[in-house]
């Protein structure tokens, strides 16, 4: 389980806006994350990810600390919406990276990358390189790194936010798939409501550095508390 | 903290470099020879004439070259369909690697007194000195205004063809206001060039009525022995080139040369088209004539007798020496500092990377010869400067090539890091395996690119050697210059085409060595 416990963060530009986040995520979920631009959501996962450094509070993965672990250390994978791939290195490469950066890997490591590649039906292109795959295709390689990184915090920020509506549908599903089996907790950061629905069985609101109402997914999407959470949804 | 260390090491030697030298300078009282009404340089009529020869040439070049440059530019732009167009533009860039001596060697080739064009001994002086800062400039100037109106969107001009504006009017509403943008920029970065030429003016310069600052500081310290004479020079030419430097960072924006070859066709009627391919032609003529004529002359000179010269070879080596080891310690160099500049870039401190940056370019603000200047008035009286030849010539070399370290890799190194950073710190990739498989495929081609044009300047540069070198410490550069001052032109353009050949092979060799194939972008 994934636990963020008041965990504090302030921007220092002209704005100096103060965060300030508590939630926890079930292994096996995928908790959703909504809310208008600017409102901390990639700030959340930043720190989660240690990109950014919380000035207060605590992130706990079954009950461990791991707030001031490096970030290569952390129990985390990230797919972001673009660039997780590196263009110059093919799809196995792409993946087998996730599992050692120096790429010697052993030959269950070999095979670990094999069976990901072919869980997300990516065989056949395992030597191509990521400019010669579609959009999806690229986001599935992505998931493939993250499967053979086996952490248990699966990010999702707007990971599919350039996809069309039936390949993110496709893609949510399988994510629903990878985190059930691997007992992850994933946050998924969307603008897409119907991701939320489809993805996760609650979802958060995020307003202004901090969680501002978090239920299960059909029902705050008809909440009418708070109204910032009527205002963004009015404008969906 | 890792990213820093190395970058405040290399702003640390540039200091030592460049402030050292600078320092002694403006302790002009120390230098033996200094009377202090040398200071009051506009009451020294030697002195006013040089400075204002120097603005002067400087000004007209920069006319000369930049206003037919805007015809041409504007050619190539609106025909975009030309055959051998992106052969055309290849040659422009050709005046960019060749050394000023080879470029000089080339001119006397078809407007010297047995050239193609004679123009007989008025070829020595300002007529000279244009031509050959119009030869250099003006494919410069094409390179950099093309992508205005490349930058021009299809719409335009569709909306201008339904709007029914002639061509004049098309010019007023669409052209003009782009070119207004970046004129500026090129203007002076064009003038700054031609007011800190060096190798042109000293072998096209016809003695004290065609003389620049840049020059009298040579002249001073080779001929004359007045080190104080050549440091006040040094201060007039550093005030100069601030105040062309200030403006210029007022103006901002220069353009990129342009990297996209292709434009499609504008609307233009057969009489344009023909005026367009008239001035693309002579353009052409006028950059590719003096290199033939060269290379026709070269071949037919005494070509055994150059290569069995044992001094050549000497100054080969020398000139692969200086060539080489300048471009790998500027690329270094340069390499540390754009690391952390990217990596502050990247945090948001904006401000400070682009102070690192410009603190990698401050030869564009302290000329060369103002360095090696402020060099052999600080280290004359303690050591003997001539037998630290190469050392020096190889550091304000390397420094000289940091700008354009800086200005080929900075951009590809700060995409770099912006895309990849967050995914690498995730994965674990640091160090050699970071270099291995993200930094080294994804920026070797700039950098081969980077290595190359170092080089090749270092290798052709006459500036700092012709300081400090000697006929046993000699490099190609400073050979043909003695071969022309002895008048053995026929040696000196054989020893020029030499010159241009090993570095045209040595820029492709480094290119393809280390830039390798081309990399799918991101």
């Amino acid at each position: 389980m994934l636990r963020v416990e008041a965990l504090e963060f302030a921007y220092t530009d002209a704005a100096e806006q103060r965060m300030c986040f508590d939630l926890t995520v079930s292994a096996g979920e995928v908790l959703s994350l909504i809310g208008p631009s600017g409102s901390g959501k990639s700030t959340l996962l930043n720190l989660i990810a240690g990109f950014l450094p919380a000035s207060r509070g605590r992130i706990l993965l079954d009950q461990h600390p791991i707030q001031d672990l490096a970030v290569a250390q952390r129990p985390v994978s990230i797919v972001f919406q673009q660039h997780n791939l590196f263009p110059h290195l093919d799809l196995y490469t792409n993946v087998a990276l996730g599992v050692n950066p120096s790429l010697r890997l052993l030959p269950a490591q070999v095979e670990a990358v094999r069976e990901a590649l072919a869980r997300l039906g990516l065989t056949e292109l395992q030597r191509r390189k990521p400019g010669e795959l579609s959009g999806g295709q690229r986001q599935r390689v992505a998931l493939a790194r993250a499967l053979v990184r086996r952490r248990k915090i699966l990010l999702l920020d707007e990971a599919f936010a350039a996809l069309g509506p039936a390949m993110r549908s496709e893609l949510i599903e399988l994510v629903k798939v990878l985190v059930r089996e691997q007992d992850m907790a994933a946050l998924l950061v969307s603008h897409q409501p119907n991701d939320a629905l489809i993805a996760s069985a609650r979802t958060a609101f995020i307003c202004a550095g901090r969680v501002a109402a978090l239920a299960p997914t059909a029902q705050l999407l008809h909440q009418q508390e708070p109204p910032e959470l009527r205002e963004y949804l009015g404008s969906q | 903290m890792s990213r820093a260390v190395p970058a405040a090491l290399v702003l640390a030697i540039l200091a030592l470099l460049v402030l050292g030298p600078m320092l002694a300078l403006f302790h002009l009282g120390d230098i033996p020879g200094y009377a202090a009404s040398d200071l009051r340089f506009w009451e020294n009529a030697y002195l006013r004439r040089v400075l204002f020869f120097s603005l002067w040439q400087a000004s007209l070049s920069t006319l000369l070259a930049v206003v037919p440059a805007i015809l041409v530019a504007r050619a190539f732009a609106m025909q975009g369909q030309l055959p051998l167009r992106n052969l055309l533009l290849r040659l422009f860039a050709l005046p960019l690697v060749v050394p000023a001596v080879v470029a000089v060697m080339s001119i006397v080739s078809v407007y010297g007194s047995s050239g193609w064009l004679p123009l007989g001994r008025s070829l020595y002086g300002i007529n000279g000195i244009l031509i050959a800062h119009v030869f250099f400039n003006l494919p410069l100037a094409v390179r950099l205004l093309l992508p205005q109106w490349q930058a021009i969107p299809q719409h335009h001009w569709q909306l201008s063809e339904q709007l029914g504006m002639n061509a004049w009017q098309r010019w007023r509403f669409i052209e003009w206001p782009m070119l207004r943008e970046a004129l500026p920029g090129v203007l002076l970065l064009v003038f700054m060039l031609c007011l800190t030429s060096f190798a042109v003016v000293l072998t096209l310069g016809g003695g004290p009525r065609s003389t620049t600052l840049e020059v009298a500081i040579y002249q001073s310290l080779r001929f004359d022995f007045d080190p104080a004479r050549a440091a006040l020079l040094a201060l007039l030419q550093l005030g100069l080139c601030m105040l062309v430097a200030l403006l210029t960072l007022k103006m901002q924006r220069l353009p990129e040369v342009e990297i996209t070859l292709s434009t499609p066709a504008r609307p233009s009627t057969s009489l344009h088209k023909w005026v367009d391919i008239g001035l693309i032609v002579a353009a052409t003529l006028f950059v590719g004539m003096p290199l033939l004529s060269m290379l026709i002359d070269a071949l037919g000179g005494p070509v055994v007798r150059v290569i069995s010269d044992a001094n050549l070879w000497r100054a080969l080596a020398s000139t692969l020496l200086i060539g080489l080891t300048a471009a790998l310690l500027s690329v270094c160099a340069g390499w540390w500092l754009l690391r952390y500049s990217a990596s502050l870039a990247y945090a948001g401190r904006r401000a400070r990377a682009r102070l690192i940056d410009l603190a990698g370019s401050i030869v564009y603000v302290v000329p060369p010869l103002v360095i090696g200047t402020g060099m052999f008035v600080l280290l004359s009286p303690r050591v003997d400067v001539f037998d630290w030849v190469y050392p020096i010539v190889i550091a304000i070399n390397a420094l000289m090539g940091l700008p354009f370290v800086i200005r080929c890799l900075g951009p590809a190194m700060r995409q770099n890091h912006a895309r990849y950073h967050r995914l690498c710190l995730t994965l674990g990739l640091t160090g050699w395996n970071r270099f291995r498989f993200v930094e080294w495929p994804l920026l070797r081609r700039p950098l081969g690119l980077a290595i190359g044009l170092v080089a090749v300047l270092a290798m052709g540069d006459l500036g700092v050697i012709a300081l400090f070198g000697s006929t046993q410490t000699s490099t190609l550069a400073l050979m043909i210059y003695q071969q022309l001052g002895a008048y053995l032109v026929p040696q000196a353009t054989v020893t020029a085409l030499l010159l241009l050949l090993l570095c045209l092979g040595v820029f492709a060799l480094l290119e393809r060595l280390i830039g390798g194939k081309t990399v799918v972008a991101g």
